[in-house]
C-alpha cells in the first residue's frame, strides 16, 4: 500500500510530466489561457491515461512480449512483438480519445468548442504515449501502472490548471510585445519547473 | 537640502518632453523622485489620498530589514572570531562583518539596478523602487562567502527573467530575491550548501579551532537533532546561516514595523508560523517511536527558529505582490508555506533548506487559491440571492 502512494506522489510531484520530463508541451502552452478550458482538457488527460496504460499494459504482457503469446500454441514461446508496441500503444490511446471526444461533445458542447482541435491532438499528446512507455520501460505490476497512470494524469491536470490561473493573473502585465503569448509561457513554465524541483531530493 | 532642489530644478527641463535627453526621462525621474515626494497627481484611474506611495511602502521595508541587517553583519564577525576562539569587543566583530557585507550589498545593486535602468529606458515605464527591496534581500538570504561575480549573475536573473519581462514591479508572479537565490543554489551548489557560512579568511598567526564545525543546524538535525545549537542561540541569532536569516528576534522587529505600518499582512506571518508549528507537532505524533532521533522527532518549535524560517515568513512570505490577494487566501497561503517547509526539512535530506522552496512553489498556488476562493465566493453569493 505505501508503496503505491510513493509511486502516485512521485508521478504527481517529484517526477511530474511537464516539469520533470517536459512531455506533452504542445497543448499545455496551447490550451492554458483560461483555467475553465484547461480543466477540462486536464480532466480529459487524466481519463485517458487512467484508461489506455492499464489496456496498454494487458496488450504488452499478454501479446507482445516475448512468450506472451505461448498460451495460444507451445512453439509460439520465442516470438518478440515488442517492437510493434509504439504503433499499437498510439492506436489504443487514439481510440481512447475518440470515445472522450463523443462523451465531451454530446455532454459538454461548450467545452467541445473551447477545446477545439486541441481534443483530438490528445492522442499525439507525449505525455499520454509517454506514460505507457514508462510502463513498459520500469516494469511496474497492473495495480502500479494503474496508480501511476493516475499520478502522471493528475500532475499534467496540475500543471496546466496551474499555468493557466498564473497567465490569466498575468493578464495585465505589461509583457514585452515580442514575448506574448507562446514566449511568455515558456519561460513561465522554466520558472515553475524551478519551484517543483523542491521535491526532486524526496526519498519515498 | 536646498541646493539640491536647486540643482535638479535646473537640470530638469533637459529630461522634459522635447528637452535633449527626453530619452532618459524615466532615469532622471527615478533619482529626483527618490529625493523628493512629487508633486505630480493621479491623472486617471482610482485616486485614493494616502501618503503611502509606493516609494514610500518600499522604504518602510527596508526599514524593517535594518534590524536583520545590521545584526547579521555583527553575526558575520562574531562567527569569524568565534571559528578562530578570539573574543573581540562588539564593535569589531561588527566592523568585520561591515567590510564583508558592504561590496556585496553594493554589487547587488548595482548589478540589479543596471537592469532596471536599461528597462526603464528601453521600455519607457519609470523606474520603481521594488528593486530597493530586492536588492537588500539577496544579499540577506546568500551566504557571506559567496563570490561577487555570483550575486551580480543572480541579481542579473531575477531582475530580468524574474520581474522585468513581466513588465516590472507588480507584474512578476514570483518573489525575484527568493528566485536568484533558488538560480544560485541549483546552478552553484557548491557555493550554497555544505560548509561554507563562516567566513574562514586568514587571521595572523591564528589557526581554526578544533572544535568549529561548518555544519548548520539544517544539516545537522537530519541525524540527531540533539547536537543543534540550543534554542536560545537559535532565538538570538548567533549560529551560523546566511547573512541576515539567523536571528529570529530580529526578523520579529522587523514583523512589527511591517504589521504596525500595516505593509505587510499579518494573517500571512501569523499563519506561516502556525502552519510550521502544526505540521512540527503532527510529525511528532508519527514519528517511529523505535528511533530515537528521527528527525521527525525534532521539538515543533525548533523549527520556526532554524535556519531561514522567520525570515522567510517576515519579508518573503509577505510580499504583497506574489502573495495571494484574497483575504481566506492568505490564510490557506500561510498555512501551507509553514507546513510545507517543515514537510521539506524532515523527509527532503537534498535540500535542508525548505523556506525557500516553499515560498516559491506557493507563488505558483497562490493564483489558483484566489481563483477558487473568488470562485467559491460567488457561488455563495449566488445561492444567497
Amino acid at each position: 500500500m505505501q508503496h503505491l502512494i510513493s509511486i502516485l506522489i512521485k508521478a504527481i510531484f517529484v517526477e511530474n510530466v511537464i516539469f520533470a520530463f517536459f512531455l506533452g508541451m504542445c497543448s499545455f502552452l496551447a490550451v492554458s489561457k483560461k483555467i475553465n478550458t484547461a480543466f477540462g482538457l486536464g480532466l480529459a488527460v487524466i481519463f485517458v491515461m487512467v484508461l489506455t496504460t492499464p489496456l496498454n499494459y494487458l496488450i504488452m504482457n499478454y501479446m507482445l512480449k516475448e512468450g506472451a503469446l505461448s498460451f495460444i500454441h507451445p512453439s509460439l514461446a520465442s516470438v518478440d512483438l515488442t517492437f510493434l508496441s509504439f504503433i499499437l500503444f498510439i492506436s489504443v490511446i487514439a481510440g481512447a480519445v475518440q470515445l472522450v471526444e463523443m462523451i465531451i461533445e454530446k455532454s459538454l458542447p461548450a467545452l467541445y468548442g473551447a477545446l477545439g482541435i486541441f481534443l483530438p491532438l490528445i492522442t499525439v499528446n507525449c505525455s499520454i504515449l509517454g506514460t505507457s512507455l514508462f510502463m513498459q520501460e520500469r516494469e511496474y505490476n497492473m495495480a502500479e501502472t494503474t496508480v501511476f497512470s493516475l499520478g502522471s494524469g493528475i500532475g499534467f491536470f496540475l500543471a496546466i490548471v496551474l499555468l493557466a490561473s498564473i497567465r490569466e493573473r498575468l493578464r495585465y502585465s505589461n509583457i514585452p510585445a515580442p514575448l506574448q503569448g507562446l514566449g511568455i509561457a515558456m519561460i513561465i513554465t522554466g520558472l515553475m519547473a524551478l519551484a517543483f524541483l523542491s521535491f526532486s531530493g524526496i526519498q519515498l | 537640502m536646498k541646493w539640491i532642489r536647486r540643482t535638479v530644478d535646473s537640470v530638469k527641463p533637459n529630461f522634459g518632453k522635447g528637452g535633449r535627453f527626453e530619452k532618459f526621462h524615466y532615469l532622471f525621474d527615478a533619482f529626483e523622485t527618490f529625493l523628493f515626494v512629487p508633486g505630480t497627481t493621479t491623472s486617471h484611474g482610482v485616486h485614493i489620498r494616502d501618503a503611502m506611495d509606493l516609494k514610500r511602502t518600499m522604504m518602510t521595508v527596508i526599514i524593517a530589514l535594518v534590524p536583520t541587517l545590521l545584526f547579521g553583519m555583527w553575526n558575520v564577525g562574531f562567527q569569524h572570531y568565534r571559528a578562530y576562539g578570539m573574543e573581540v569587543s562588539l564593535l569589531d566583530n561588527f566592523l568585520f562583518g561591515f567590510w564583508k557585507v558592504l561590496p556585496i550589498i553594493i554589487v547587488s545593486y548595482a548589478a540589479g539596478l543596471g537592469v532596471e535602468f536599461v528597462f526603464a529606458v528601453l521600455r519607457k515605464h519609470p523606474v520603481s523602487e521594488g528593486y530597493l527591496v530586492t536588492g537588500l534581500l539577496i544579499p540577506l538570504i546568500v551566504p557571506v562567502t559567496i563570490p561577487l561575480w555570483m550575486v551580480a549573475l543572480g541579481a542579473i536573473f531575477c531582475t530580468l527573467l524574474g520581474k522585468e519581462i513581466f513588465g516590472g514591479t507588480g507584474m512578476n508572479f514570483m518573489n525575484p530575491a527568493l528566485l536568484a537565490r533558488a538560480f544560485l543554489f541549483f546552478a552553484f551548489p557548491a557555493y550554497m550548501s555544505g560548509e561554507i557560512w563562516t567566513d574562514l579568511s586568514q587571521e595572523p598567526g591564528r589557526a581554526v579551532v578544533d572544535a568549529y564545525s561548518g555544519a548548520t543546524n539544517l544539516a545537522i538535525f537530519d541525524e540527531n537533532f540533539l547536537e543543534m545549537d540550543s534554542a536560545r542561540d537559535m532565538f538570538l541569532g548567533t549560529i551560523q546561516g546566511s547573512i541576515g536569516e539567523t536571528s529570529t528576534l530580529a526578523c520579529l522587529i522587523g514583523a512589527l514595523i511591517l504589521i504596525v505600518t500595516g505593509v505587510g499582512s499579518w494573517r500571512i506571518v501569523l499563519t506561516v508560523f502556525a502552519g510550521g508549528y502544526l505540521m512540527g507537532l503532527f510529525m511528532n505524533v508519527l514519528a517511529p517511536a523505535d528511533v530515537p532521533l528521527h528527525a521527525m522527532h525534532t521539538p515543533a518549535y525548533y523549527h520556526l527558529i532554524m535556519g531561514g524560517f522567520a525570515f522567510g515568513a517576515v519579508y518573503m512570505a509577505t510580499d504583497p505582490v506574489t502573495a495571494t490577494h484574497t483575504q481566506t487566501g492568505k490564510y490557506i497561503y500561510g498555512l501551507l508555506i509553514g507546513a510545507f517547509t517543515v514537510v521539506l526539512r524532515v523527509f527532503n535530506p537534498a535540500y535542508p533548506e525548505g523556506m525557500m522552496l516553499s515560498i516559491l512553489f506557493m507563488n505558483v498556488l497562490a493564483p489558483l487559491i484566489d481563483h477558487l476562493v473568488i470562485q467559491q465566493h460567488i457561488k455563495k453569493r449566488m445561492s444567497r440571492a
